[in-house]
């Protein structure tokens, strides 16, 4: 295995040492560029105080290419689907080298405050979320509750 | 400031910008590796990462893209403003790492000599550790040798003190002898002398008063006659006849008186019973020292026939490189890490032999630091090493550069000063990069520790007190210190200024503390200033330590010149003939060193007299003010003279020791062993010649002829080694002559054979006993070693009715053994009266060679230790031996005693006696065929655990399995080159824990099973490189389950571990001592001797697991002990060696140390007859099992 570019190590102390509110991203013990993920629902969002556990792993040419993020908790969101594999485009074509891990991660945070349902993943919540709103609204506030609490 | 910081930060490295390149939407990055990752190559654009534009890129590439002029002043205003050491890879340019082939910026790494980037360094570095932990461990666990070596060093110390006290006390006691005698026999003969004198003498003056007396009588008678008898004076009648008749026996006492008037001269002579001369030359030579000298002690330092390097961790075995095998690279004779000071980077190779070992040893550094140079000529090389690098040095470098390489030189020094003198390992801690890396790890922790650490200051505030004292020295080594490591803090890099600047004060301090007051210059001068009136203060102390060295020098007069011009002389020839023998190679060191001593010594003293006195000399020197730790420099220079000298006088007690190592030998010290055999055989030598002391270097000489194979038989009889020479001049000038011509010389070789025979049987005991000398091993001096051979030549050789009696009845004995040990033979003779006899003769005997052995005089048991083999067996040996020898000569009838001996012999499980009786077959199994129990060409063989024999069906490209009995039990493998495949395999072989290890010949590699027979690995492919194969063959492992294989085809012999990790390898292609010719098959003894069968050599080959020879037998010829194509070798718990000798079918059975035991077996399909054998093995029983080719079977004995 070849070693730890500097830039990965560089991120990783800065998570570590200045840490983003509501984020938290500890590596693996034995895969640097694997890491625990936790994300905290944004406030004024159906997520509200739920915790989203996500992994990331960052590939082989990263920071030239985007790092692979899931969602490992459930989750009720039009750009998250029952895998939790996520929608978002800086993670496919809009990536750029100068994001990095914590951009990422505010990113998905800020993706949970503000649902897109018109570019969706998972149709049937898109579909929700654009019929009834308060309904999808109160469904996530149930997923919320129901896998990103008390855990 | 972190917002500035920020700006500087290039957004996708998230390092400070390095040579920025601006994008035209005025976004900057890096242009290595940032912005060359951007680029698309396809598109040729770049995507900008921050405002996601696109760009062409020039034509140049990304390179051609402007510089951002302005980022990069302001990085160098931050750095300036920072106080930040440049960017050390600024002006590089980055490149493809060696190893990971990403782009980075590369440094050399000294573990690959390659350039590579900071991880892949760091993990190589990583990997340094961890081998360095690794045999650190094993040194660790080795390091009791040394401790054992020193004991038995200590322990002989004082057994040589007692041992040449003891001498001296004979002698003197002689001398006491010899004197009183002498003086008895003068007393005597004095007295003899006087006494008879005395009564000559009286006798003498007795007979002179009477012939005085009757001269006076006679005179007087005369006168009176005249005067009176005439007619004066009137006469009686009778008084005139009286008178007359006196007269007339006057008359006839004169006429018949005669004096025996001998020659009084040699009265008496002295006559000597012995001729004086030759008296005197008995009385002048009247007792030899015969002192045995094994090798030099430094014998564990010979480098011979080594297992070769590797990269996993038997490295401390293998130490010892093959000589011959390097001989071209001058790096054998290079001093420890190749005459570098410790942690300097490796010169870039500018002359062609540096380059020769940098290419081919990635871990020369390793290597040599493992490989005890030769120290004899170490400091010479190492000067001449020296020399080439400052030459180099110069010619690229600068005139300052120069001075500072000088410098480091002198510094660099210190490593000398406790350089073993024996491996030239020095000791780490004193080589100052190591002080320095210790010294900062330490002031690193006490940092830690003072919480605010002081501030920087770019100037040293107090000026301290100027007087200063005359330095004692002991400062001044502190003070040393403390320049070399600044001037090393500098060297090492003038930008860790950040770094030092709180480092120094402390140094400050000390320094004061030392009460070495810094100059004035230095306190206000910057870094680089100071540095230099350090230098300049180190060369005054320089100056100071000169003179303390100088009387040292001159108090050694002529010795280190003439030595050291020895020492070249004598370097060259032995580098040149380094493919000659180790002995011979210290046999020119020893004339060459020994010149000089009559130079340095002076009077008659003694050797170790001499010896002592010069080590004296050169402890006693230097005049050092230094009272309890001297000198850092002192001790540098002077302890540079002291190894120098003592280097010089090691000659001569290596000399001394050579008893030592003999005893040292003793304990089963590998190295030391073929050496103290050596010069044990020199002992014998020196014995034989009877000439004067001072014989030495000529029996030296003549050992080093004698180990030659040709002369050897000369040493059994002259006509012996001319018959034995010339059958093989026949025979080969037969083989090149054409067909027609050969019966006849085969037919005059066969005759000269038979006279041959009958003169080797005539004289078998002569014979013995050159068999004995020419294995180098046997000691001569006890002929009961070498009688059995001549014991059995006789019998067996021509085979009596009643040895054949006693073997049909000892093979009974042997049956029957395994079920009662005890059970006695049947025969004439009843188990009662049997068993008495074997008890009176071990009664007898075996105490006799308990007491022979105790006696010490050439004690067979030191010999049989020497040899590896365990002291119990060479008891069992030596009174067995005693055993058969006297039952030949016992008066009972040679029937009975030979077989009461077998009976006792068998009954007393004796493996020797046992081995005697080897003819019989027990069963064979298998004929012909492919199914389960068929053979195909068996060859390889080998025994499992509970005696499973395991026959490497050859041609039916399997493996068979069978139990003690031959029934079979399980069969795995096929054709073709898959795991678990095999294609022709040929050597098979089980481990400790059951595991088949195979040779897969045709698909070359080696492939293991589980002891179920399911596939394990396999390792190894066609190829000449380490771990690989060219048609590989034999095979087995060791105790420790190193894997040794023959690699035929490569004429060498590798080893693996059990997992298949190449470990060493040792032998090559030709027919001298230790190079092998198609290697067919090997075994390991139990004392970790490893034979191989040099087949094409017609011999047996013994290495130590290490490589290295220790012995070889046999030779081309169909007699005992001769083979044809040997093959199979096989070595039993007892070390007997068994040999399939392929070429003679037959199978040959000798002793430990290689003399002949036995051979059976001939030509042909019938029981007990072979065609092509090929591997064999022992079961722990005893039972011989052997693979017969050709008749397509195995059989057993």
């Amino acid at each position: 295995m070849a070693a730890l570019p500097r830039r990965i190590i560089k991120e990783t102390q800065r998570l570590m040492q200045e840490p983003v509110p509501g984020i938290s991203a500890v590596p693996s013990e034995n895969n640097a560029r694997y890491f625990h993920v936790i994300v905290t629902g944004p406030e004024d969002s159906p997520f509200e105080g739920g915790l989203f556990k996500l992994e990331l792993f960052l590939p082989e040419d990263y920071p030239m290419s985007a790092p692979k993020v899931r969602f490992i908790t459930k989750i009720y969101h039009p750009n998250i689907d029952r895998l939790g594999r996520i929608c978002l485009d800086i993670l496919k074509d809009k990536w750029s080298p100068a994001l990095q891990i914590r951009t990422v991660l505010l990113s998905i945070q800020a993706l949970l405050s503000a649902p897109n349902p018109d570019d969706p993943l998972a149709n049937d919540v898109a579909e929700l979320w654009k019929v009834n709103e308060s309904e999808a609204i109160r469904n996530a506030k149930e997923w919320t509750r129901r896998y990103a609490m008390d855990n | 400031m972190e917002q500035f910081e920020s700006l500087l930060t290039c957004c996708v490295c998230l390092d400070r910008y390095r040579n920025p390149k601006l994008l035209p939407c005025q976004h900057s990055f890096c242009m290595e590796p940032c912005m060359d990752g951007l680029v698309d190559y396809v598109r040729r654009q770049v995507k900008c990462p921050e405002c996601r534009a696109e760009h062409r890129i020039p034509y140049q590439g990304v390179q051609g893209f402007p510089t951002n002029v302005t980022l990069q002043r302001f990085l160098e205003l931050h750095a300036q403003i920072a106080g930040e050491l440049p960017d050390p890879t600024a002006g590089q340019v980055m490149e493809r790492c060696n190893v990971c082939s990403e782009k980075a910026y590369c440094v050399p790494c000294a573990h690959c000599d390659k350039k590579v980037c900071e991880d892949c360094k760091s993990a190589h570095m990583e990997v340094l550790r961890r081998e360095i932990a690794r045999i650190n461990n094993q040194i660790r666990r080795g390091v009791n040798r040394i401790q054992d070596i020193l004991a038995v060093v200590e322990r002989n110390t004082s057994n040589l003190q007692t041992n040449c006290a003891a001498v001296a006390g004979e002698v003197d006691e002689i001398h006491k002898r010899l004197a009183k005698a002498l003086k008895d026999r003068t007393d005597f003969l004095r007295n003899e002398v006087d006494r008879y004198l005395a009564t000559e003498l009286r006798n003498l003056t007795h007979l002179k008063d009477n012939l005085e007396l009757e001269l006076s009588n006679i005179q007087s008678n005369c006168d009176l006659a005249d005067k009176y008898i005439n007619d004066d004076v009137e006469w009686e009648d009778t008084e005139l006849v009286d008178t007359k008749e006196i007269f007339l026996k006057t008359v006839e006492f004169l006429r018949n008186f005669d004096y025996e008037a001998g020659d009084y001269n040699r009265r008496i002579r002295f006559i000597m019973t012995h001729d004086p001369n030759q008296l005197v030359m008995h009385v002048a030579t009247y007792g030899e020292l015969n002192i045995t000298h094994p090798g030099a002690y430094s014998a564990g330092l010979q480098q011979s026939q080594g297992l070769t390097r590797s990269k996993s961790d038997h490295r401390l075995a293998t130490q010892f490189r093959q000589q011959e095998e390097s001989k071209g690279y001058t790096e054998n004779d290079e001093p420890i890490l190749g005459g570098r000071k410790f942690g300097e980077r490796r010169p870039p190779p500018p002359e062609k032999h540096t380059r020769d070992y940098g290419a081919t040893d990635d871990y020369s550094g390793y290597e040599s630091e493992h490989r005890p140079s030769r120290r004899f000529r170490s400091r010479f090389v190492r000067s001449h090493q020296t020399d080439n690098d400052s030459d180099t040095e110069t010619t690229t470098r600068t005139v300052k550069a120069e001075q500072k390489e000088k410098e480091k030189e002198k510094v660099a020094d210190t490593e000398d000063a406790t350089r073993g003198p024996l491996s030239g390992i020095f000791r780490l801690s004193d080589c100052p990069r190591v002080m320095q890396r210790i010294l900062d790890v330490e002031s690193g922790k006490k940092k830690e520790k003072k919480e605010p650490p002081p501030p920087p200051k770019p100037v040293q505030p107090t000026p301290q007190p100027r007087s200063r004292p005359p330095p004692p020295a002991r400062q001044q080594s502190e003070d040393d210190e403390i320049t070399r490591l600044k001037r090393q803090n500098k060297g090492a890099a003038s930008s860790q200024e950040p770094d030092r600047a709180p480092q120094r004060p402390a140094e400050e301090e000390r320094s004061s503390i030392n009460r070495k007051p810094p100059t004035p210059a230095r306190e206000a001068s910057s870094d680089g200033e100071s540095d230099e009136s350090v230098g300049s203060l180190q060369r005054n102390q320089r100056k100071n330590t000169t003179p303390a060295v100088k009387p040292t020098v001159t108090r050694r007069p002529s010795a280190p010149d003439t030595s050291s011009v020895h020492r070249q002389a004598v370097r060259a020839p032995s580098t040149e003939s380094s493919a000659s023998t180790e002995s011979s190679g210290s046999a020119v060191k020893h004339t060459g060193n020994e010149r000089p001593t009559p130079v340095t010594t002076n009077g008659t003293a003694g050797g170790a007299q001499r010896v002592q006195s010069r080590f004296v000399g050169s402890q006693r020197p230097t005049p050092t003010p230094a009272p309890a730790e001297p000198a850092q420099e002192d001790s540098d220079s002077s302890s540079e003279e002291e190894t120098d000298s003592s280097e010089e006088s090691e000659e001569e007690p290596a000399q001394q020791r050579k008893p030592e190592s003999q005893a040292m030998a003793r304990s089963d010290i590998g190295p030391l062993l073929a050496r103290s055999t050596n010069a044990r055989n020199d002992a014998h030598d020196n014995k034989n010649k009877d000439t004067s002391t001072q014989s030495r270097y000529r029996t030296r000489q003549s050992s080093q002829t004698e180990e030659e194979p040709a002369p050897r038989y000369g040493a059994s009889g002259s006509s012996y080694s001319r018959y034995g020479s010339k059958p093989k001049d026949d025979e080969m000038t037969s083989s090149l002559d054409d067909d027609s011509k050969y019966p006849t010389a085969r037919s005059r070789y066969l005759a000269l054979k038979e006279r041959r025979n009958r003169l080797a049987r005539s004289k078998s005991s002569h014979t013995g006993f050159g068999g004995g000398d020419d294995d180098d091993q046997d000691d001569p001096v006890s002929p009961t070693t070498a009688s059995p051979s001549a014991y059995l030549a006789a019998r067996y050789g021509s085979g009596t009715g009643g040895s054949e009696l006693s073997r049909s009845r000892s093979s009974h004995a042997l049956k029957s053994r395994e079920s009662s040990p005890e059970r006695p033979v049947t025969g004439e003779k009843d188990g009662a009266a049997l068993s008495s006899w074997a008890r009176y003769l071990k009664n007898k005997y075996g105490s006799r060679g308990k007491d022979r052995d105790s006696g010490g005089t050439s004690s067979s048991t030191s010999r049989r230790l020497s040899l590896g083999l365990p002291l119990r067996s060479a008891n069992e040996l030596a009174s067995s031996d005693d055993d058969s020898k006297n039952a030949a000569g016992s008066p009972i009838s040679p029937t009975a005693a030979t077989a009461a001996v077998a009976g006792f012999a068998a009954a007393g499980s004796s493996p020797r006696s046992q081995y005697l009786q080897k003819r019989r077959l027990q069963f064979s199994v298998g004929s012909r065929g492919s199914e389960p129990g068929c053979f195909t060409w068996p060859r390889g063989i080998a025994v499992g655990p509970d005696n499973i024999m395991v026959v490497a069906d050859s041609s039916n490209h399997r493996v068979q399995v069978f139990d003690s009995n031959g029934i079979f039990v399980k069969e795995f493998g096929q054709y073709g080159s898959g795991e678990g495949e095999f294609d022709c395999l040929a050597g098979v072989a089980v481990n400790r824990i059951g595991q088949y290890i195979i040779a897969d010949r045709y698909n070359h590699r080696i492939q293991v099973f589980d002891p179920a027979g399911r596939f394990l690995r396999s390792f190894g492919s066609q190829g000449t490189g380490d771990g690989k194969f060219n048609y590989p063959w034999g095979i087995t492992t060791d105790a420790l389950g190193f894997i040794y294989v023959c690699d035929k085809e490569n004429h060498r012999v590798q080893v693996f571990q059990s997992d298949g990790t190449f470990v060493g390898k040792f032998g090559s292609f030709g027919s001298k001592l230790g190079q092998l010719e198609h290697p067919h098959y090997i075994a390991v003894s139990s004392t970790n001797r490893v034979l191989v069968s040099d087949s094409n050599n017609h011999r047996i080959q013994v290495f130590d697991v290490n490589g290295r020879v220790v012995s070889s037998f046999g030779e081309e010829g169909s007699e005992d002990g001769q083979f044809k194509f040997p093959r199979g070798v096989a070595v039993d718990d007892q070390g007997y060696i068994v040999v399939a000798d392929s070429g003679n079918n037959r199978i040959q059975i000798f002793h430990p140390d290689g003399t002949f035991l036995r051979a059976f077996g001939s030509w042909g399909s019938g029981d007990g007859e072979f065609k092509g054998l090929e591997g064999i093995a022992v079961m722990s029983g005893g039972n011989i099992i052997v693979c017969d080719r050709e008749n397509h079977r195995v059989q057993v004995f």
